[in-house]
């Protein structure tokens, strides 16, 4: 028995924010930004559209690609919620028109969807569900000191999903055991400060050389257990779809897993990192283009604040992914 | 060394030739703060030296830092 991906879909905010309009606004230039970390431009949801939003027109579209049907669970990976209280996914549910099933937020800053997939296929395997949306949406730009060049270019908004249903592991879309970890002795490094009397909300801030190392390290630790688990030599695996938190940490990964970069999906050109929500957006994205065809031997890595960090396998299944704007 | 250390400088981690001499300093050569971690990751598992983010920093060129890794190659066991 395993927990089988049977529908994607993404959606991105439609405000496009290139490097040119930040260098306006920010003491930076395009040159600086992309060679950083090969971005270009990023969504921006604006005070227009709320993370729940984005969520839902994502899980909309995963349900339309899964062909409907009912599911009896909704996670939602965000870090981003409307509000501190309640969480965020019963009012998706809701809003789908799926009042009464199980629905609850999940935070693992840009492991989200990992840790996500990970609560998702739990359920299928307790029996508590037989079929769970996974959705991660995020709504980072929110969060980020305008003034501060190091994080303003890097983040973006977005929102993914996938539907799993309950199936066999030999089948396509089977989800290898998620293995997930953490490390709270790195919780200083990513952070949003908490607000206080002189500042009524606290930004994020990121401590990026570390951040940098122990992207690459952890990643390529979790991307290694996953292969193992699932019985893969690294030379094996088809497609990469890791998170985008840098092209340079995508870059480092790939030379210390000795996969090539050609194999490795990547959208952070044009979407920016969209924490917890990029490697369902980057799924769906390469899904439809067809970078990941059926058959593929896919590896899925993340690693974000907390510190988290998590990695699954699935063989690609036949499935047209719904993606929007 | 110095020769070595550039290989990995522009095969590795793609930083342009034409800025690589030994003189050049840090940043003039392209080795910005991520280019310092990633070269510290590469050292690690290619030649199992450990160098610090810190102390390549600290190396004001690119002879700097070459010295750097002779003397720490040097300490290794093999």
């Amino acid at each position: 028995m395993a927990a089988v991906i049977c529908g994607a879909g993404s959606w991105l905010p439609p405000r496009v924010v290139t490097n040119a309009e930040l260098c306006g606004r920010l003491d930076t230039s395009d040159e600086w930004i992309f060679s950083r970390t090969g971005i270009s431009a990023r969504r921006v949801a604006g005070a227009g559209l709320l993370t729940s939003d984005l969520a839902v027109e994502a899980a909309a579209r995963a349900l339309k690609s899964a062909g409907g049907g009912e599911v009896q669970a909704l996670v939602l990976a965000t870090t981003t919620p409307d509000r501190p209280c309640p969480a965020t996914a019963p009012t998706v549910a809701a809003r789908l028109g799926l009042t009464g099933i199980a629905a609850f937020d999940v935070s693992a800053v840009c492991s989200g969807f990992l840790y996500g997939l990970g609560a998702g296929a739990g359920f299928i395997a307790a029996g508590l569900a037989e079929r769970v949306l996974v959705v991660a949406a995020e709504t980072f730009t929110a969060l980020l000191d305008p003034d501060d060049r190091t994080t303003v270019p890097v983040f973006g908004d977005g929102a993914g999903a996938v539907v799993l249903r309950r199936g066999s592991a030999a089948e396509p879309g089977a989800v290898g055991r998620v293995l997930l970890g953490s490390d709270g002795g790195g919780s200083e490094l990513i952070t949003v400060e908490p607000g206080g009397s002189r500042q009524q909300t606290g930004y994020f801030r990121m401590r990026g050389r570390e951040v940098f190392r122990h992207a690459v390290e952890r990643m390529t630790a979790a991307a290694r257990a996953a292969a193992a688990e699932a019985g893969w030599d690294l030379a094996d695996v088809d497609r990469v779809v890791a998170h985008q938190a840098n092209a340079r940490i995508t870059a480092a990964a790939a030379r210390s897993l000795g996969i090539p970069l050609d194999r490795w999906a990547q959208n952070i050109g044009d979407v920016g990192n969209t924490a917890g929500a990029s490697v369902p957006v980057l799924l769906a994205q390469a899904a439809e283009s067809g970078f990941l065809a059926a058959g593929h031997r896919v590896l899925l890595t993340a690693f974000g604040g907390g510190l988290t960090w998590g990695a699954a396998t699935v063989v690609w299944p036949e499935l047209e992914p719904e993606n929007g704007t | 060394m110095y020769e070595e250390l550039k290989t990995l400088l522009v095969d590795d981690l793609r930083l342009d030739e034409n800025a690589l001499r030994p003189e050049a300093g840090r940043e003039e050569a392209g080795l910005d703060s991520l280019a310092v971690v990633e070269l510290s990751m590469l050292l690690s598992d290619r030649y199992q030296v450990q160098i610090s983010d810190e102390d390549l920093l600290e190396a004001a060129t690119v002879a700097d830092i070459a010295r750097l890794l002779e003397q720490q190659m040097k300490r290794q066991p093999n």
